[in-house]
């Protein structure tokens, strides 16, 4: 057990410094010199050089690269192009809002898929099974975003029952949070139930054919019974890797949910620093995303590992 | 081996014309691309016939889908725009297909440092969400259709290389490929002739999962100013441009949305189809990613 | 949907001065009547467009930060309704007969919100630092030799040339505003600025709004809102949504489409104004065969300048063939062109030209750009020139521009006041933003001519010569002058749309 958790450490560690490098090369690939485009209109030497001197362009790539890793590991990412702020202050300031998305859209996300899962495995081949395929397979092809603009359309157009876009912090005013949250949370929460759904309900019927299902059915315990005592604990050992998979890919922000509900999360700063062309906060964003996925993934396996010795390959 | 695979697709093709899911999305497919060909021709009015005395107008029999905010027949640039979307699904597929298999080959086939180099690069990749990376690299590389398809392809790739591998492995050690390799057949028609064919139906099953993801990316990208630039009718720019006007002119957001998501959904229909015949015990890691990004 | 950044679209230049002569609203609001205390009170929500990349009133050229930095600081003048300068942190003003020493008398018992107090030290520090260290709004003291305080009452500004426009200069926007020294060097001016305007930023959500509470140790009359929140609102759609909502109070950020019918509506206040903006076309005569004046007015003649305006700007703007928009003391009337295909059709014929493919460059920085192009490229089409439309990065767009790597491109400068700066860097032979590479020699004589002219009139002739010799020249083909459409509830009184853009929510109430 412990030298599986010492290789998937010393694993990750590596994929991470691959992961700075990436985000480090990144820079490299902007036509032209960063700085200057960074600038635009903004353009004057001083500025230009100042940014230049303190963002370390001025050396040679692998002195940056090492100068790059480690300041960030002290937690220095550089400052914003744009403000000159911090960027890891810039990116920390933006995890509540995404990680009070994130939260609400699993939690809505398991609350429809598990009995939505569980009772399609349970009644495998009937009408209710069908549908539940049916939901599924419609929520991993709706265009997330577009799912947003028709909810925003009826729900704070037509209807009006809910505001259309914005946030107020769960700490300010945990009321008209959650009337923020609804909309972004269900249309992410909608795809991201439609995965779980399937992997419940196949995991769920996976256990039903082991053999030792059958042996407590034959030894004439209740379905129910079967079903929450051993069906249940183990299937969900595969499902608790997905959602925390689902989870950590919304921790990195979602993107275009973020833009579309102007919701101030990482994603929507990712999306703000590519328009400002403000490449330090993008590779910031981008790396503490990556960093936080793999912390999750790395958890995730050892949580894995221990709840079910038999599985340790990967 | 070759006699197992071609079985094998047969068996595929006679599941897939039972499973009435898989034929809905199959046709859909056809029609698409037929659309995805054809729609210049298809198309009632120019994709750019400006006219701004009839801007924002709802459906009607000379514009079915309405009129966009610069008077354009929002039903010829839908049925344009499929085509784009086909480009960058088979094209971004393509380039993570050919880089992804080759490299999954190599390291599968070679195993040792060279194997290690390679699976731990993709696992790099593999670290950040979809649609976050291609994002990235889009924004360093200058918005547009080209970059937008190397970012998918480049983000997809590591799903085929593992895939790849995983099958590589698996068939490595079976007689046939050890026969082939005591007779001095050189590596290069070994992979090409005994390893490919039979890892080929995972592969098929990835490549018609990942073409979804690609087209929904693709959208997501254009709906975010990242993708096709204008005056080219691109789905999720549609949608972006349309955004601002859409609580008067519902059209904009429906239609292209809608194709979108039949698109896709065509693609994930018969992907499945073909998963439950060729590989039903794949992993979706590509689902399970789905939501990333 | 990009910010509108406040600058010279172009230039790394803000201009914010005032339009000579411009009316549109009416008078100022000074009543002296709501002493502190009697205030009603509340807070208002404005939703703006986007987000401030920062807020140190120097080196920012956002105008988003310029929206919210408005209610923040004071400069030695302002300009009022009018865009005539007034007194501000300034009472009174004189200047030496060479016109090369101003001397300004600060108010008395001014402080910045903290307490501290305001002197000339101040005043001092604020203008060195953007001279010192070449902040954006350097340019306007390009002919300042120093600036002293002899004591802490008195600024002294001296100067290498007679700058008739130095009030102008020194408070046509919040990019010169009086800073502390403290605030700057803490590095805190980013994000927590001290000024000594009627408002000061409680708080600063980054991705979401900015909080200004009242200055209640203001120098003028207090303001009577408690505090002002600016949010961020990108999508017009939601804005108005918002203002319905009673989510906010006031946005510049209507969706066009529906302005003509907001402005009919009995639940909402929505105002326009014309502003000083304009956009163009601009054919690159380095290249052939646009170097032909024919093939030029050839594409003027081409073109539905209202078409555009209704596509590009629903509207929202007045369709004009010169660069200064009507309200100004410096307009000229004069509009050669109409569409006329057959007129356009036969100059090309002229110039011996057919089959021309036109490279149109534009920028997703400025969305409307995108819009134009696209009904610019169908209007093209029908005298037979194809226009391949190019978007691209505002960056790449710039580089482009000064490589010279174009035909043609669409673009706006915003916020430009005297005709100066309408015409010289843009048209003259050696001007600074004259990428298409226009020549004439009666144009650079009456730009050097005018630039230095002291008699008004003959500035004026001077320069409406020079306007129709540009506009016949076909040198920049001018499309429309945008208005400010700014829109509130019926709960807020006292607001005006003012020309410049500025945004002063000190005299507003909230009734409640």
């Amino acid at each position: 057990m412990t030298r599986f958790v010492l290789r998937r450490l010393l694993q990750s560690g590596v994929v991470l410094l691959g992961v700075t490098l990436v985000v480090f090369l990144l820079l490299q690939l902007v036509p032209g010199d960063p700085v200057r485009v960074a600038l635009g209109t903004r353009f004057d030497p001083e500025t230009y050089e100042a940014l230049r001197a303190r963002a370390g362009l001025d050396r040679p790539l692998p002195v940056q690269y090492v100068s790059y890793v480690g300041h960030a590991l002290t937690g220095d990412l550089g400052v914003s192009f744009r403000s000159g702020r911090p960027v890891t202050a810039i990116v920390l300031e933006r995890l509540p809002a995404t990680l009070s998305l994130a939260v609400t859209a699993v939690v809505f996300a398991l609350l429809v898929a598990f009995p939505l899962g569980v009772l399609s495995a349970l009644r495998s081949g009937s009408v209710f099974d069908h549908a539940a395929r049916v939901f599924s397979q419609f929520g991993v092809s709706v265009p997330d975003f577009w799912m947003g603009i028709m909810g925003i359309l009826l729900f704070a157009g037509v209807l009006g029952w809910l505001p259309p876009s914005g946030y107020v912090a769960l700490t300010d005013d945990p009321a008209r949070w959650a009337a923020h949250v609804v909309l972004p949370a269900v249309t992410v929460g909608l795809v991201t139930a439609a995965i779980l759904t399937r992997f419940i309900r196949s995991s769920v019927l996976e256990v039903l054919s082991e053999d030792y299902v059958r042996t407590a059915e034959a030894k004439g315990l209740r379905t129910r019974v079967v079903v929450l005592r051993h069906v249940l604990r183990n299937a969900l050992i595969p499902v608790v890797t997905v959602v925390a998979v689902q989870l950590a890919s919304l921790l990195g922000g979602v993107i275009v949910i973020e833009v579309l509900f102007a919701w101030p999360g990482v994603g929507r700063l990712t999306y703000d620093a590519v328009q400002a062309r403000d490449y330090p906060v993008l590779q910031g964003a981008v790396l503490l995303v990556a960093a936080l996925f793999l912390l999750v993934n790395l958890l995730v396996d050892v949580l894995y590992a221990r709840l079910d010795p038999r599985i340790r390959v990967r | 081996m070759s006699g197992t695979a071609d079985s094998r697709s047969r068996r595929a093709l006679a599941a897939l014309r039972r499973d009435p899911l898989a034929l809905t999305g199959g046709a859909v497919l056809v029609l698409l691309v037929v659309v995805g060909v054809a729609g210049p021709w298809l198309a009632p009015a120019g994709v750019n016939e400006v006219d701004v005395d009839r801007m924002l107008q709802p459906p009607s029999w000379s514009h079915p889908f309405g009129t966009d905010e610069l008077g354009r027949d929002v039903l010829s640039r839908v049925l344009v725009a499929a085509r784009v979307s086909l480009q960058v699904g088979l094209v971004s597929v393509g380039i993570a297909l050919a880089v992804g298999v080759t490299l999954g080959l190599l390291a599968g086939y070679y195993r040792g440092w060279l194997d290690n180099v390679l699976m731990r690069c993709m696992d790099v990749l593999f670290a950040f969400p979809v649609l976050l990376l291609a994002v990235a690299i889009v924004a360093v590389l200058g918005p547009g259709l080209g970059t937008a398809m190397i970012a998918i392809g480049v983000v997809y790739t590591p799903i085929f290389a593992r895939v790849t591998r995983a099958g590589v492995l698996s068939v490595r050690e079976q007689v046939f490929v050890r026969a082939a390799v005591a007779t001095g057949a050189s590596d290069l028609r070994i992979m090409r002739r005994h390893v490919l064919p039979n890892i080929a139906a995972p592969l098929i099953v990835q490549t018609s999962l990942s073409l979804a993801f690609a087209i929904l990316s693709e959208a997501a990208l254009s709906f975010l100013g990242l993708g096709v630039q204008p005056p080219a009718p691109a789905w999720g720019r549609m949608l972006y441009d349309g955004r601002g006007f859409v609580t008067e002119a519902w059209w904009l957001g429906v239609f292209p949305g809608a194709a979108i998501f039949l698109t896709v959904l065509a693609f994930n229909l018969v992907g499945d189809a073909l998963r439950d015949v060729l590989d039903p015990r794949q992993l979706t890691l590509s689902e399970a990613r789905r939501n990333a990004g | 949907m990009s910010s509108t950044r406040f600058r010279m679209a172009g230039a790394a230049l803000v201009l914010m001065l005032g339009v000579t002569g411009c009316t549109a609203g009416e008078s100022v609001d000074v009543d002296g009547a709501g002493e502190s205390g009697s205030s009603a009170g509340g807070v208002l929500t404005a939703a703006i467009s986007g987000e401030p990349d920062q807020l140190d009133p120097h080196r920012t050229s956002a105008y988003h930060s310029f929206q919210v930095l408005e209610n923040v600081y004071d400069t030695l003048v302002e300009p009022d309704a009018n865009l005539e300068m007034k007194p501000s942190l300034a009472t009174k003003w004189t200047t030496s007969d060479d016109q090369l020493t101003w001397t300004f008398n600060l108010r008395e018992g001014v402080s910045f919100s903290d307490g501290s107090p305001l002197t000339a030290e101040d005043v001092v520090y604020s203008y060195n630092r953007i001279i010192q260290e070449k902040l954006n709004a350097s340019y306007r003291f390009a002919t300042v030799k120093s600036v002293t305080a002899p004591d802490p009452t008195t600024v002294v500004v001296t100067l290498t040339a007679p700058t008739p426009n130095l009030l102008a200069n020194l408070g046509g926007f919040k990019g010169v505003a009086i800073v502390e020294k403290s605030n700057v060097e803490s590095g805190e001016v980013k994000t927590k600025p001290v000024g000594s305007g009627p408002f000061t930023v409680a708080s600063y959500t980054s991705g979401d709004n900015i909080k200004l509470v009242r200055n209640d140790s203001y120098w003028g009359t207090k303001a009577k809102l408690d505090g002002v929140t600016f949010t961020f609102v990108k999508d017009p759609t939601v804005a108005l949504q918002n203002l319905r909502g009673g989510e906010a109070q006031w946005t510049d950020n209507l969706p066009p489409q529906q302005v003509p019918a907001l402005r009919e509506s009995d639940d909402l206040t929505v105002r326009s104004v014309p502003s000083s903006d304009y956009w163009y076309l601009a054919l690159n005569q380095a290249r052939k065969p646009y170097d032909q004046v024919n093939v030029r007015r050839a594409v003027a003649f081409a073109l539905d300048r209202e078409a555009i305006t209704k596509a590009a700007k629903f509207g929202l703007a007045t369709v004009n063939q010169t660069a200064i928009p009507k309200d100004s003391a410096f307009y000229y009337d004069y509009a050669p062109y109409r569409r006329d295909p057959a007129q356009a059709k036969q100059l090309l014929a002229q110039a011996g030209v057919t089959g021309l493919t036109m490279d149109l460059m534009v920028t997703s920085e400025y969305p409307e750009t995108v819009t134009a192009a696209q009904v610019i490229a169908a209007q093209l089409k029908d005298v037979g020139i194809t226009v391949k439309i190019r978007t691209l990065d505002f960056a790449q767009w710039l580089d482009e521009q000064g490589k010279g790597t174009f035909d043609a491109f669409l673009l706006g400068w915003l916020g430009n006041i005297d005709p100066d700066e309408f015409y010289y860097a843009q048209h003259h032979s050696s001007g600074t933003f004259n990428f298409h590479g226009y020549r004439n020699p009666t144009v650079d004589r009456l730009l050097d001519q005018a630039r230095t002219e002291t008699d008004q009139a003959a500035r004026k002739q001077q320069y409406e010569q020079v306007a129709k010799q540009i506009v016949d020249d076909a040198s920049y083909i001018y499309l429309y002058n945008p208005d400010v459409v700014q829109g509130w509830s019926k709960q807020v009184t006292g607001y005006e749309v003012r020309t410049d853009r500025a945004i002063r929510f000190r005299d507003v109430a909230l009734a409640r």
